[in-house]
């Protein structure tokens, strides 16, 4: 029987990997795509200090590999099922049943579908692209010029903030917390590729919450002069040369106001991963109202859940940056060394 | 009196009025707001700070007659609040306590009851060829004004039966339905909303030196046709 096994093969799942073999116990990672590293392989760059992504990824492949961690690919968790002795026991679609004295949820999040918010015309306008598909635009631009999906050379830039966070129409009404300092970053990215365009940021509320991101916010107005418009985008429509109209509501001047922009990008927002509800079903796991798995403790105990033995790390509990879900992997180690150490299995 | 604790007993009010965030999407898809000096998000903030007086000023203003009550707001808010909504309480207090008189908009509550609300019980439609006054509705230009003088001739030809007897388009509605509508709107509270509305305009009528006689009603085509101008700036 394992020590640990760990759904989801991201940063949180290996770096709680590594943690837990510090402390001496054996780990099993399941993760259900070909590589390690999860969301993060879509990402060019990272806030705030614009590191690059795959810098992250080579560290924890290079950690994977020297401490030689055991890791399934491909392999999707069907259920997660407690037996009486406090044994987990984790069906998977490889066809192997792993018996483990603990589990660490490591899971993850998927990213809002736009296309929900159908009024901003996600995959029905051709220049309506995504946080995501922005960062996949920038991995692959390899210093050629900056182009719109229309192949045209962007004078003016809009960023969205809030789509699919803190809208009842969307079901969420939580905040994402990561997209405010994301678009900051985007907007700035965006103004290295294309300097003499016009980018600007619709958001309701900046939440710079992080060390360095009022800063980034402050170069992005002083130093890129992004405009800041305080207003959430009402809808999108196209005009016949294929450049979009928005329609939104300038609420500090207290004037609804029709924005022309050559691309518009809209900040998705971070999502329960659908899996989380697989498993809240298969062990009866407690999930918040977000969705999300709910931490047994919200200030001293954020790695419990309500099942002994089953923890998580990362973002399954909510939005987390890298920062916060690699510290949040570290500690599930101690969370899970001191329910083993007093467990009698 | 306690405006705040009035709208409240509405339930429009409580249905449309969680808490606004200010994101102005109401205002952004707003078509009032896209013609008039109007932000239906600052309604909805001003009665979200519970200030009694500044309630009172609202009730008093033209800002709550501007909306169209399309209830595009209603399809946008992320708190799932209704700014339309809240409107249809403004409007209905400020009716109750005889402010609708005070602003030029609010005025036109007169007309709308003179016109499409005494037309509905008297004739059994709200709008009927009849009805349509080419004095009231210089609009309509100089062929209405042909048609409404050759009113049988036209709709003869065609194919209507027009405030006649029997079936077909735009008859005669039955004296028994008639009866039957008042008797809602007695049952109702309409009969006396309507009751409410004539009393509150007289009343700015004589304050204004304005005549409300059956046939010389000069209140009546003020209200109807004045514009101040000032709406848009």
């Amino acid at each position: 029987m394992i020590d640990v096994l760990i759904i989801g093969g991201g940063i949180a799942g290996i770096q709680a990997a590594c943690s837990l073999q510090d402390l001496g116990l054996e780990t099993v990672i399941v993760e259900k795509e070909k590589t390690i590293g999860g969301h993060l392989n879509d990402w060019d760059t990272l806030f705030p200090t614009f590191r690059s992504a795959s810098e992250v990824i080579d560290y924890y492949t290079e950690e994977t590999r020297k401490r030689a961690l055991t890791i399934y690919l491909n392999t999707n968790v069907i259920s997660i099922k407690k037996v009486d002795e406090g044994v987990f026991e984790v069906q998977t679609s490889r066809d192997v049943l792993f018996r483990s004295k603990s589990v660490v949820l490591a899971s993850g999040y998927q990213l809002f579908n736009a296309e929900r918010k159908e009024e901003y015309g996600y995959k029905i306008y051709d220049n309506v692209l995504t946080s995501a598909d922005l960062e996949k635009k920038f991995r692959r631009l390899n210093g050629q010029p900056f182009k719109t999906p229309t192949d045209k050379t962007p004078k003016r830039i809009g960023f969205i903030h809030c789509v699919g966070s803190r809208d009842e129409k969307s079901g969420n009404h939580y905040c994402s917390k990561l997209c405010c300092v994301t678009a900051v970053k985007q907007a700035i990215h965006m103004k290295q590729v294309c300097p003499e365009a016009d980018v600007f940021c619709c958001y309701m509320d900046l939440r710079m919450y992080g060390p360095g991101f009022e800063e980034m916010y402050r170069e992005a107005q002083e130093k890129y002069h992004v405009q800041f418009i305080r207003g959430r985008l009402s809808e999108v429509s196209e005009n016949s040369d294929g450049t979009l109209q928005l329609k939104v509501e300038d609420t500090l001047a207290a004037r609804p106001c029709r924005i022309q922009a050559d691309m518009l990008v809209l900040m998705v927002g971070m999502e329960a991963s659908k899996n989380t509800a697989l498993f809240k079903q298969s062990c009866n796991l407690e999930c918040a109202s977000n969705r999300f798995v709910k931490p047994n403790d919200h200030h001293i105990g954020s790695n419990q859940t309500n099942v002994p033995g089953l923890f998580t790390a990362g973002t399954s509990i909510g939005p987390m940056s890298v920062f916060d879900t690699v510290n949040h992997a570290k500690s599930v180690a101690f969370a899970v060394n001191e329910y083993l150490k007093n467990s009698e299995l | 009196m306690d405006y705040v604790a009035e709208l409240e007993k509405d339930v429009r009010f409580q249905e449309a009025l969680h808490s606004c965030l200010n994101c102005g999407v109401c205002s952004a898809i707003c078509p009032a707001a896209e013609f008039y000096n109007y932000d239906p998000r600052m309604i909805v903030t001003t009665v979200q700070r519970r200030n009694n007086e500044e309630i009172e000023q609202l009730l008093k203003s033209n800002t709550i007659w501007y909306c169209g009550q399309c209830m595009s707001c209603k399809t946008r808010c992320p708190r799932g609040n209704t700014a339309g909504m809240i409107i249809q309480a403004l409007r209905l207090l400020s009716q109750k306590c005889g402010f609708f008189t005070e602003s030029e908009k609010g005025r036109q509550q007169y007309g709308l009851k003179k016109t499409i609300g005494e037309s509905i019980l008297k004739y059994g439609y709200c709008v009927h060829p009849i009805l349509v006054k080419p004095e009231l509705h210089p609009e309509q230009g100089v062929i209405w004004e042909w048609v409404h003088k050759n009113m049988d001739a036209v709709y003869d030809r065609l194919g209507a039966n027009l405030y006649k007897d029997g079936a077909g388009a735009m008859r005669k509605i039955h004296q028994k339905n008639l009866d039957e509508l008042a008797e809602i709107f007695k049952v109702t509270g309409g009969e006396d909303f309507y009751d409410l509305i004539e009393k509150e305009s007289q009343k700015k009528a004589e304050e204004m030196n304005m005549s409300t006689a059956e046939d010389n009603n000069e209140y009546l085509m003020h209200v109807l046709t004045y514009n101040s101008n000032e709406h848009q700036e």
